[in-house]
């Protein structure tokens, strides 16, 4: 029976607090003046007297601008427009801590919006970032004037597809003369959403949190990515999770009660492959892959290998110091010159961070992202000092994180992230996204604009 | 009217608009220094009070306000001009010329506007019929134009319909035939820069009865415009849209709004040969309603990158001479107007600017609850009172005269006597490359 994919959406507003984007500070001594001084001039009306400045309700308390209610302002600067001398509104240095130098606290501040609501940051007056920059912010997608892929409404009647496939396809089929498919088939495993969520850092695994990742992962239909030792620890089993075996730990997977859809190698070992292919001929392989070298890539596909996970650490750097943009078109270049591409899947993690980055890794040449700081930052997770590699990263979630809780903010997020994949491919007219996997024409990178824009100014010399 | 004749309304209106215009008066002045939260990257505090104290003295800052280019590190705030030594700039007899044509084509009216710029499109519905008022005003002072946005025509702009634009958007909300016919210019939107490819929505909260009368539907109710054009699949069907606006109003000058893809210079070559007299390409960083922040962010490319595509396919295909190119989309400054037109627009639209000048500070909160809480983006009627139609006009006429003071300035040093003459002229720019946003 036909079931349109669908991730369920409610509100789940943050368990810890957040601190706000900025501070309201009031001269008390200044404002109790002002207050004579209206009371004076509006004696017959003191309700003219007593309105305040704010329509956000940041002086609606019982005493007013003596006691701001900085959670509710929004930093639209009417209050110290209107009294310059006696209101200050200002950054919060609280807010400015968030995160970290990449997770910027803009980015987290535009997770926990999603995940706290799931539905797509919306907001008025134009862009207010940089004009562009490095990796992501480099790069724009492109959009069409007239073509849609349906006229009915992106969220309405009009159906994009979001769904992948991972795994192994054949390169062509082979029939015999009676028309029957002979030969090697697909062996793939389809998911509707072209996300996954990634292994997650030491410091953040408590049973609580891996009950989380685990339901929201099969409430969402994809796959988690957890090491065999956490699984066998916390007594987990399911097809939504994918098993991460090391070379060190060969016999990891002897006593899995479960056959899991997909299993992740850390690593290229060949016996160990082979073991596992044959151990579980049904479920799919993947390379866990930090290095991104032609040579190595095909090396692997001609062992076998059709599914790789490229991975960056947590601020999108590969261990050569490249950033996972170029480390993707790489890898997808490497493919398609070996005229290998659509046998193989690319999945990736690290970097990843907003949900245009999404449909920018497609572009690049990715099937599919799997999630790793974002899903932690929905769960309010705070950043203990720089996170770049993933066993070296602290965070810490917050006491109160109940798993319903939990799974409904990560099911918020993965739905604003679907929405806004939805509107990204519904501005270039795509109705599915498998075909905006390594359409590098859809995308406008800055460094190549700016060249045929710029080119011949004076002091332009790229 | 005395205070006791007044209703407590009115006061509270009164006392509320006398604070904030103190404020827009002395936050410029710098004596409390800057707002600490004001500003960002493309519009930083600078920009904001500079725009300020332009719309309220006509003039160009003098107190070291930074008032050319913003911090974002990129397009328009890293390219400069290349000012000739003094000798070579024109003396101030000289009269410069900054007016342009609406109409390049050797048919159809002609109508040419003293300025090289015009408001944006901004419906009803997204602003107030107040602040619609007040850059219909201003447009009948310079004798140019402003836009009403995919909104309607509400009754009091007839007064200066010679000076508004009609837009035909997908929604085609408020399009009537009487509104076309009152138009001397009709806009089509394809799409807009904010939203590139993603149609336009009026969320529920600003569908006021009186926005939902002027768009014929319901009150309370969110209204989407779809994407695109639905009777639009090709450059034929575009010409006939063209043809059903000429048939209605055969004087009718028709521009063609459109975002900016990657074949935007195709895009402009088609709308040309389906007739269209201005292509008005609307880049990605600017507009001035709500939008999704992936689509301001990520979908369509800066106008900065757009218009010397444009300009450059259209003078391949020898018909750049017979269309004008307006561009907006993160247009903020005189300084701005002169670059978008030295990269090879003829003119610019102006929409966050004016909003700027008649009191936003860009806090982003245009789709919040009541709207915007300086009564500029909202259709609650308490808010909405908060800025009068006469003082907008004023304050926007200020800041049209400072602009043309800069430009004035700005040709008179490159030793140029008219603004058409600066019209693609890359060669009087300079690249100040990238020293990343601050």
């Amino acid at each position: 029976m036909y079931h349109r994919y669908h991730i369920q959406t409610s509100l789940a507003p943050e368990v810890a607090p957040f601190p706000n984007r900025t501070r309201v500070k009031v001269k008390k001594p200044g404002l109790a003046m002002h207050l004579l001084e209206e009371l004076v001039r509006y004696r017959r009306n003191p309700e003219v007297a007593l309105s305040r400045p704010c329509v956000y309700g940041v002086f609606s308390g019982p005493v007013g601008g003596f006691a701001p209610r900085e959670h509710s302002c929004v930093g639209c600067l009417r209050c110290t427009i209107e009294h310059p001398e006696m209101v200050q509104v200002y950054p919060n240095p609280e807010h400015q801590r968030l995160g970290d130098s990449y997770f910027t606290p803009e980015h987290v501040d535009t997770v926990c919006y999603e995940a706290r609501t799931g539905r797509i940051p919306v907001k008025g007056a134009g862009y207010r970032g940089p004009f562009g920059g490095t990796g992501w912010d480099g790069m724009w997608t492109d959009m069409s004037e007239i073509v849609r892929p349906t006229r009915d409404g992106i969220h309405g009647r009009e159906f994009i597809s979001t769904a992948v496939d991972i795994g192994q396809k054949p390169p062509f089929l082979s029939f015999n003369e009676q028309g029957v498919a002979t030969g090697e088939s697909a062996r793939t495993l389809s998911i509707p959403i072209p996300v996954l969520f990634d292994v997650p850092p030491p410091s953040v695994l408590s049973s609580k949190f891996l009950q989380v990742v685990v339901a929201a992962a099969q409430a969402a239909e994809t796959l988690v990515v957890l090491p065999v030792w956490v699984l066998k620890r916390f007594a987990l089993q399911g097809q939504q999770i994918v098993p991460l075996v090391t070379p060190e730990d060969p016999n990891a997977l002897t006593d899995l009660h479960f056959t899991p859809r997909m299993i992740e190698l850390e690593g290229m070992n060949e016996a160990l492959f082979r073991e596992i292919r044959m151990r579980f001929a049904e479920s799919t392989i993947c390379l866990r892959h930090d290095r991104v070298s032609r040579q190595e890539l095909l090396e692997h596909y001609h062992a076998g290998i059709r599914v790789f996970h490229l991975v960056a650490n947590y601020h999108g750097l590969g261990r050569d110091g490249r950033f996972v943009l170029d480390l993707i078109r790489e890898a997808h270049r490497a493919f398609v010159e070996a005229g290998c591409r659509d046998e193989v899947t690319l999945l990736g993690s690290g970097g990843i961070i907003a949900a245009e980055h999404v449909p920018k890794a497609i572009i690049c040449g990715l099937d599919a992202i799997a999630l790793d700081t974002p899903l932690l930052v929905a769960l309010q997770a705070q950043f203990l000092g720089e996170c770049l590699a993933r066993e070296g990263s602290r965070f810490r979630l917050p006491r109160r994180l109940s798993v319903n809780w939990g799974v409904q903010r990560v099911e918020n997020l993965l739905a604003s992230w679907r929405d806004q994949l939805l509107e990204v491919l519904g501005a270039m007219g795509l109705r599915d996204v498998r075909r905006l996997r390594g359409e590098i024409g859809r995308a406008m990178f800055q460094k190549d604009l700016e060249r045929e824009a710029f080119f011949g100014i004076e002091g332009y010399d790229r | 009217m005395t205070d006791r004749e007044r209703t407590t309304e009115q006061l509270i209106t009164e006392k509320h608009t006398e604070l904030l215009r103190q404020g827009f008066h002395l936050w410029p002045e710098l004596k409390e220094g800057k707002p600490p939260a004001m500003g960002d990257y493309r519009w930083t505090a600078d920009l904001i009070l500079s725009t300020w104290l332009q719309a309220e003295t006509g003039m160009p800052p003098t107190n070291g306000l930074e008032y050319r280019v913003g911090n974002s590190a990129g397009g328009f705030d890293v390219l400069d001009f290349k000012f000739p030594p003094e000798d070579r700039w024109l003396s101030s007899n000289v009269a410069i010329n900054l007016s342009i044509p609406l109409n390049r084509r050797p048919y159809d009216r002609h109508i040419v506007i003293p300025i090289p710029f015009y408001g944006a499109g901004m419906s009803f519905g997204s602003i107030s019929e107040q602040v619609m008022c007040a850059r219909a005003k201003a447009a009948q002072t310079w004798q140019t134009f402003t836009c009403t946005g995919e909104g309607g025509y509400p009754e009091s702009l007839f007064p200066y319909k010679d000076h508004v634009i009609t837009q035909v958007a997908t929604g085609m909300f408020g399009v009537r035939e009487e509104t076309i016919q009152n138009a001397p210019i009709v806009e089509f939107k394809y799409a807009q820069g904010a939203k590139p490819g993603l149609g336009g929505h009026l969320l529920g909260d600003k569908v006021t009865a009186t926005v939902a009368t002027m768009r014929e539907s319901v009150p309370w109710v969110s209204l989407f415009s779809p994407f695109p054009f639905h009777s639009v699949y090709s450059v034929e069907d575009h010409k006939k849209h063209v043809d059903w606006i000429k048939t209605i109003n055969p004087e009718a000058l028709v521009s063609v709004k459109v975002s900016t893809p990657t074949d935007i210079d195709m895009v402009a070559v088609g709308s040309y040969y389906a007739g269209a007299h201005i292509l008005h390409i609307d880049g990605s960083y600017g507009g001035t309603g709500a939008a999704p922040e992936i689509a301001k962010k990520t979908i369509a490319m800066p106008i900065e990158f757009a218009i010397p595509k444009v300009h450059r396919y259209l003078l391949q295909e020898g018909i750049r001479d017979e269309v004008v190119v307006m561009a907006s989309g993160g247009i903020r400054t005189a300084y701005d107007i002169a670059k978008a037109i030295a990269l090879g627009a003829d003119g610019a639209v102006l929409g966050t600017t004016e909003l700027v000048a008649v009191g936003c500070t860009r806090c982003s909160n245009c789709e919040r609850g009541r709207g915007c809480p300086f009564g500029l983006c909202t259709t609650d009627p308490e808010l909405s009172q908060l800025v009068e139609t006469d003082w907008g006009a004023e304050r926007l006429s200020k800041l049209y005269r400072s602009f043309q003071r800069q430009l004035s300035d700005i040709l008179r040093r490159l030793g140029l006597a008219s603004i058409r003459d600066l019209v693609g002229r890359t060669d009087m720019l300079i690249y100040r490359g990238h020293k990343g946003a601050r």
